[in-house]
């Protein structure tokens, strides 16, 4: 009798289960022509705030207009280019449809199998609008992963009343005139001296087993100067802000940072603001040209998505031209359409050309392949110890083989 | 010879307490030194985050001001109203939970009473962040991690876990002598009106400290609040505000509103302690009598 009530129960248990799902997976009615869908959107705060122009509600709306075969009921979310790729990768199926990331936490995202790849017609759209340096940054075993809408990286601002144009091509002519500050301890940073040097990661960013070359002669030279560097007299670290806070104060006129810090810089300097692409170094009698880390940041579809096409369109469209000149003129995003750039009044901006002279000329395309996690602390160690003075021109060789063989390590 | 004998045993005592009140001194000041610091910030008229000398060059109160007015990036009333009213709910449940069943496992005696202690203790040397994935996935397949309902699963998992944290409560019940409650079970209470009105009123400084501990872990919680939260801006909480001020695009504009933050979350917990502060000493008081 026990037994029978508990198979009857286990059915009964069984059924509503069934049922349940049942209900959950009603499935849509479609009405041949127009189709209702949801997008869920993220971008950052600024670009859905009203003092900055609303410019993704703004874009959406336009994408829906060109788009009558939907109606479209868009979801916006608030997640920054540095944060999204991991929050979308804690949980794809309940991320957006559409997010911006930058390119750096790619490997994040294609680990996570978060990110939809772009093929066939939408990639060869998007390598018509971009030159093919930036396409590069968002591509893994020759898949495209995103649209790329901006470049990413750091180069220096400076006093035009203190330096000329002629000073800011070499860094030692500008410590001659004035005090210039640099975040040495900052491992975004510090790498551009020693790649300046013909120092190399993972050959061309690309080939994970190749490794890091940071070692040799050619490194010990770049530490050498460094620790010279450091003592100057007209050289200060940058850490925790003190390069602004000198900027304001007046106690330095030059200091390396990115578009971010743009518009606190403009405040403080106005019409004397300079801006331009890294400058040249004299190691031992010849000129070293500085090269930054740089990357993009990029319109990401999410490969779980129930709406693949329309989310692919509408990615296209956010990283269109006519998305990317309403960013720049609502919040100064540095656009990266090829034709865009072309435009006069663009070309003519000075954070611009910067930015975009810095993307082409002096950077490298920041590793990003996953082995890249090695190389942060061990680089920013030594900026620790050449600012403390432990590093010295005595042991400059050991450390430097010391910080080369950490970043070629995968141990802590 | 015993008056010099006195002077000198007097003068070493103030020798010696001078000593230590300059001890006490430096370790006040070195104690109180940050958070002075944070309030002279908050009143700084000079922007950005790093600043050569230690007294702020103006005063001024716009970055309150602004805290409350420029929402359209971080709008943190916002932020600050959704935290009071997750706190405070979390802090009612937490309380009534962690009463409820200390009284239970200090007066009743059940079956499982030792071993749900047991199991308390051993879950409690847990830390309750290695949950954290697994509470996600399970609020989502409860539909909780989308929309309004966010807020009711912050609740949900900040008073979940309360009734584990019995302890200091059920200590306290156990010193009041179990002769009232008897007392009170001739006279017709039951076990319910002998909790209310006879073990709770004598328990106050233990009340107090539960609803304290309650309302602050809520309040001061940034990891679930970020895990739960994710990209819906409208549900932030007052630590993912002051988290995100401090990131590279906000740091040199919003800093010094960042320390006025700072010092607006601790006027709650400050308005809170100080009011229910009384009821430490009248608590004790009461036993005595009682």
């Amino acid at each position: 009798m026990k037994k029978k009530s508990a198979i009857l129960m286990a059915a009964v248990m069984g059924m509503t289960a069934m049922s349940g799902c049942g209900d959950v997976r009603q499935s849509v009615p479609e009405d041949g022509e127009v189709e209702s869908i949801r997008l869920m959107v993220w971008a950052p705060s600024e670009d859905q705030s009203k003092d900055s122009g609303e410019w993704l509600q703004t874009c959406c709306e336009a994408f829906a207009e060109e788009h009558p075969e939907y109606d479209i009921h868009f979801v916006y979310g608030v997640a920054d280019e540095a944060t999204a790729a991991s929050t979308v990768s804690q949980d794809p199926d309940a991320s957006a449809d559409v997010f911006m990331y930058a390119n750096d936490n790619l490997t994040v995202l294609t680990d996570a199998k978060a990110v939809a790849k772009l093929g066939g017609i939408y990639e060869k759209q998007v390598m018509e609008m971009n030159s093919q340096a930036i396409t590069d940054s968002l591509r893994q075993d020759d898949s495209l992963y995103g649209i790329p809408f901006t470049t990413n990286t750091w180069y220096m601002f400076y006093d035009k009343s203190v330096f000329s144009e002629e000073d800011v091509k070499s860094l030692d002519a500008m410590l001659d005139k004035g005090v210039v500050s640099f975040p040495l301890t900052n491992s975004w940073y510090l790498p551009a001296f020693y790649v300046g040097n013909g120092c190399t990661l993972f050959e061309d960013g690309t080939v994970e087993e190749a490794g890091v070359d940071f070692a040799g002669e050619k490194a010990e030279a770049v530490t050498d100067y460094l620790v010279d560097l450091a003592a100057n007299p007209n050289f200060v670290v940058d850490a925790d802000g003190s390069g602004i806070a000198g900027l304001r104060d007046g106690s330095i006129s030059a200091m390396f940072t990115g578009s971010w810090d743009a518009a606190g810089i403009k405040e403080i300097l106005g019409d004397n603001m300079g801006v331009a692409s890294l400058p040249c170094y004299t190691l031992n009698g010849e000129e070293k040209q500085m090269m930054s880390y740089a990357g993009s940041k990029a319109i990401g579809v999410n490969a779980t998505s129930d709406h693949m096409v329309a989310s692919i369109q509408l990615a296209i469209y956010l990283g269109s031209a006519e998305a990317q000149k309403l960013h720049y003129e609502l919040r100064n995003v540095v656009p990266c359409n090829t034709q865009l750039l072309e435009d006069a009044e663009i070309a003519s901006d000075v954070l611009v050309a910067a930015q975009n002279d810095t993307f082409n000329n002096t950077s490298i395309l920041q590793p990003f392949v996953s082995r890249m996690s090695n190389c942060w602390t061990p680089v920013e160690n030594m900026g620790k110890g050449i600012r403390n003075k432990t590093v010295t021109h005595e042991n400059a060789k050991e450390q430097t083989q010391a910080m080369n063989d950490a970043m070629n390590s995968d141990g802590i | 010879m015993e008056g010099t004998k006195h002077r000198s045993a007097k003068r070493a005592r103030m020798i010696n307490d001078t000593i230590v009140h300059i001890v006490l001194a430096v370790l006040a000041f070195i104690w109180v030194f940050p958070i002075v610091w944070v309030v002279l910030t908050s009143f700084r008229a000079e922007k950005g985050s790093y600043v050569s000398t230690f007294l702020p060059q103006g005063y001024t109160i716009n970055n309150y001001v602004r805290l409350f007015t420029d929402t359209t990036i971080l709008n943190f009333p916002k932020m600050f109203g959704n935290t009071l009213f997750i706190a405070v709910c979390s802090c009612i449940l937490s309380t009534f939970y962690v009463l409820t069943v200390s009284y239970c496992l200090s007066r009743l005696r059940f079956k499982m009473r030792k071993p749900y202690m047991n199991m308390a203790m051993i879950l409690g040397l847990f830390p309750g962040f290695m949950s954290m994935v697994a509470v996600y996935f399970i609020l989502k397949a409860l539909g909780l991690s989308e929309g309004g309902l966010i807020r009711l699963a912050l609740i949900l998992c900040y008073s979940g876990g309360a009734g584990l944290g019995f302890q200091i409560a059920k200590g306290f019940f156990d010193t009041i002598p179990v002769a009232i409650d008897e007392a009170a079970l001739l006279d017709g209470c039951t076990r319910w009106q002998i909790f209310w009105k006879m073990t709770l009123p004598l328990s106050k400084p233990v009340i107090v400290y539960t609803v304290l501990t309650a309302f602050i872990g809520p309040w001061v919680d940034f990891i679930f609040a970020k895990v739960i939260c994710r990209a819906n801006a409208d549900y932030y909480t007052v630590a993912i505000g002051l988290w995100r001020m401090l990131e590279k695009e906000y740091i040199d504009s919003w800093y010094t509103c960042f320390a006025a933050g700072a010092v607006l979350v601790s006027i709650p917990i400050a308005a809170l302690f100080m009011f229910m502060q009384r009821y430490y000493v009248d608590g004790i008081s009461g036993a005595v009598k009682g």
